[in-house]
């Protein structure tokens, strides 16, 4: 029992770090409308901006603080000369242009800063807290704090004038524009949140397994917490995380020993293609009914 | 004037003869080099490619290897097999002899090519392991311990310090061909010792192992074999001591390197030890020749802070093989090399250790693997030590795997 329990608590801990990736994908699908494909790479580069301004010496704190301010610059700069001109292009298009980007930030971080993995030392301890038998691991449990932080303040700031004008300009382009309300703004400043998510997610993750290349495979997963909690829905990233971490956790901690073999990447697709076959707008993602 | 006329002649002779010994002289010897630099093997590729390009300098820079001097030619394949035969392809036409892909998938596709095109092909450390059947794969030299080996060497030193019986193993790997690669041997070492093995495999790249851990600890493992490789290595570490197991009880496959130590934390990581195939450090003459004529004069290929540690030192014991076997190929076969009298190159090194960078191999026509010799090396918190001596162990099981797998590819499986 202790062993079900202990997967369990992991499992939701390891999903809220994955919520951490999710939260900046949902943010730009919700404001924009686009799957941005390149999520996972924004999120290892904002680990290396963070590993790069903490090597020239700068304090942990004010490298984190520093690196999220320029990653908020960076998802603007991203969505003023890359997004902007694919206005009116096929979202097919738009998607393909988020996957040459993805490919171009991998091969850019390790190209320049060398491909060795690097190390973010947050002065997490490696011991775990323990609780009878069961053991926490108090990195993902931080982790999951932050997260559940990061999913609080995105709740609170669609209440605030400038989130509600980014929901409107989720739900329609151009009564937005009709109204107002600068579209490419609240765009940019999408991309720019979703920047500033990818420290917090980089630094993280990074700090666990060290910052390289195979930080951008958290898209995986977290396109996975999307699809399931509803792409466009904050309150889904939560839940989410949350089902995509303890299914992952659980079913190969029984699974595995029997088929001999790692399987909570099977069940991370199980999720994708139930979901998107079962329930298209995931739990709580907003069905969209057109009048033809 | 038939006198000047004569002698005019053999100068001449002389003039034309030497000016054809000075271009076989002046013709380098290309290596192909054509590795993964953007994509899996990044974590080793980038210190292991600098380690072979300035041992390949050092070579230069005392003469060459009876006059011929070497050439590297460095290209990333993006561990894509296709680019990998494009690469192929191209360094071929450029005349290269030997090909290292550092790459199991490129390297495998490229196997086939490599036996037809009767060039050499290098897999030092990695797959394929059934490559050691020189009779199979004749122009395929993994010239250092195979995973096979360097389990088989781990699993030794842990009989000689408290015994295999009645112990319980836990293989922790990814799930892949190459975190399994190892499960055979010891499955057989297993039945004749009479020691408990499970394996837990975790789902590349390894990013996140904690449940898999969460199982490891309910084994209650004496001993912790780690089967991994670069970002998920000091995750691996992490989740093992996380969950209990004293760091002496964990053991790792080569891939574990001073990286992986800062990023898990040189304190924490204290007594880890791992499988060792070459020295690390600058003490052994090879390097302190690198470090004079190579880094001083500011002519080395990468980040001086590189030489000396783990992947810089294995790449340059690579190429220290790889010049020994054209050493001893210009020797008996003459110049200028071909891929075939590079093989026979290979094939005739005895009892090489690259001045003791690396445990004697000895390559024959049958066995290209070397002998399958290692050592076991335990972090000591600022590097890496060795606790035990160069030596291969149970090659018996090796070979029986060596040649199940040869047959097979002979049989076209």
């Amino acid at each position: 029992m202790s062993y079900f329990i202990e997967l369990i608590i992991n499992g939701a801990l390891t999903g809220l770090m994955y919520s951490l990736v999710a939260i900046g994908f949902v943010l730009i699908y919700k404001s924009a409308g686009v799957p941005n494909l390149a999520q996972g790479a924004v999120v290892m580069t904002a680990a290396y901006v963070v590993w790069l301004l903490a090597a020239l010496g700068l304090h942990i704190v004010v490298a984190i603080i520093l690196g999220t301010v320029l990653m908020f610059g960076f998802g603007l700069l991203t969505e003023r000369l890359l997004l902007r001109r694919m206005v009116g292009q096929p979202i097919i298009m738009i998607v393909m242009l988020t996957l040459g980007l993805e490919i171009l930030l991998r091969g850019i971080g390790p190209g320049l800063l060398g491909a060795a993995p690097k190390s973010i030392d947050l002065g997490i301890g490696l011991s775990p807290i323990i609780i009878g038998d069961i053991f926490i691991n108090r990195a993902y449990l931080v982790g999951g704090v932050v997260a559940l932080a990061l999913i609080g303040a995105a709740l609170l700031f669609f209440q605030t004038r400038l989130g509600i004008k980014l929901r409107a300009v989720s739900d329609d382009h151009v009564s937005s524009w009709a109204v107002g309300i600068s579209v490419e703004r609240a765009v940019g400043i999408s991309w720019g949140i979703a920047g500033m998510s990818a420290v917090a997610a980089g630094v993280l993750w990074g700090s666990v397994q060290g910052v390289d290349w195979t930080l951008s495979t958290l898209l995986f997963p977290a396109v996975a917490v999307a699809i399931l909690g509803g792409i466009d829905s904050i309150w889904g990233v939560l839940i989410g995380g949350l089902l995509v971490g303890i299914l992952g956790s659980v079913i190969p901690g029984y699974l595995d020993a029997i088929v001999g073999g790692g399987t909570r990447d099977v069940v991370t697709s199980l999720i994708i293609l139930l979901t998107i076959m079962i329930r298209p707008y995931g739990i709580l993602g907003r069905e969209d009914i057109e009048r033809i | 004037m038939k006198w000047i006329i004569q002698h005019l002649f053999a100068v001449t002779l002389v003039g034309a003869a030497s000016f054809g010994v000075a271009s076989a002289q002046e013709q380098p010897i290309k290596f192909g080099l054509l590795q993964d630099f953007t994509a899996v093997y990044t974590f080793v590729s980038g210190e292991y490619n600098q380690g072979q390009r300035d041992y390949l300098t050092l070579i230069n820079q005392e003469g060459g290897v009876e006059g011929h001097k070497f050439e590297a030619i460095v290209r990333d394949t993006g561990n894509q097999p296709q680019r990998g035969i494009e690469a192929y392809n191209r360094a071929k036409e450029e005349g290269a002899i030997l090909f290292d892909f550092l790459s199991t998938p490129v390297s495998r596709a490229l196997v086939d090519s490599v036996l037809k095109d009767k060039v050499v092909m290098i897999t030092p450390v990695h797959g394929r392991g059934d490559a050691s059947d020189g009779e199979v794969f004749h122009y395929v030299f993994p010239t250092m311990a195979t995973y096979w080996s360097q389990a088989t060497v781990l699993a030794k030193y842990i009989e000689d310090h408290g015994g295999l019986e009645g112990k319980r193993i836990a293989l922790v790997h990814i799930d892949s061909p190459f975190g399994r690669e190892p499960l055979p041997v010891l499955q057989d070492l297993a039945a004749e010792k009479k020691f408990e093995l499970k394996a837990f495999g975790y789902p590349s790249p390894g990013n996140e192992q904690s449940a898999v851990w969460s199982e490891v600890r309910r084994f209650r493992p004496d001993s912790v074999l780690i089967w991994g490789a670069g970002g998920g290595q000091p995750v691996s570490v992490r989740e093992a001591i996380r969950n209990g197991i004293p760091a002496e009880n964990i053991f790792s496959v080569v891939w574990l390197a001073e990286t992986d130590a800062k990023n898990v934390g040189a304190d924490i990581m204290k007594g880890v030890k791992r499988f060792e195939a070459v020295s690390t450090g600058t003490d052994t003459p090879i390097l302190q020749r690198i470090k004079a004529k190579v880094i001083e004069p500011g002519l080395g290929a990468g980040d001086a802070t590189h030489v000396g540690t783990s992947y810089y030192n294995i790449g340059v014991a690579t190429m220290a093989v790889a010049v020994e076997a054209a050493r001893n190929a210009l020797k008996s076969e003459g110049a200028p090399l071909t891929g075939e009298k590079l093989k026979a190159g290979f094939e005739q090194i005895k009892d090489f250790s690259a001045e003791g960078l690396m445990p004697a191999i000895t390559i024959t026509a049958k066995d290209h693997q070397g002998g399958g010799a290692g050592r076991v090396s335990q972090w000591n918190g600022q590097a890496w030590e060795p606790v035990s001596d160069w030596g291969s162990a149970y090659q018996e099981l090796v070979q029986k795997e060596i040649t199940k797998g040869s047959q097979a590819f002979k049989e076209g499986k």
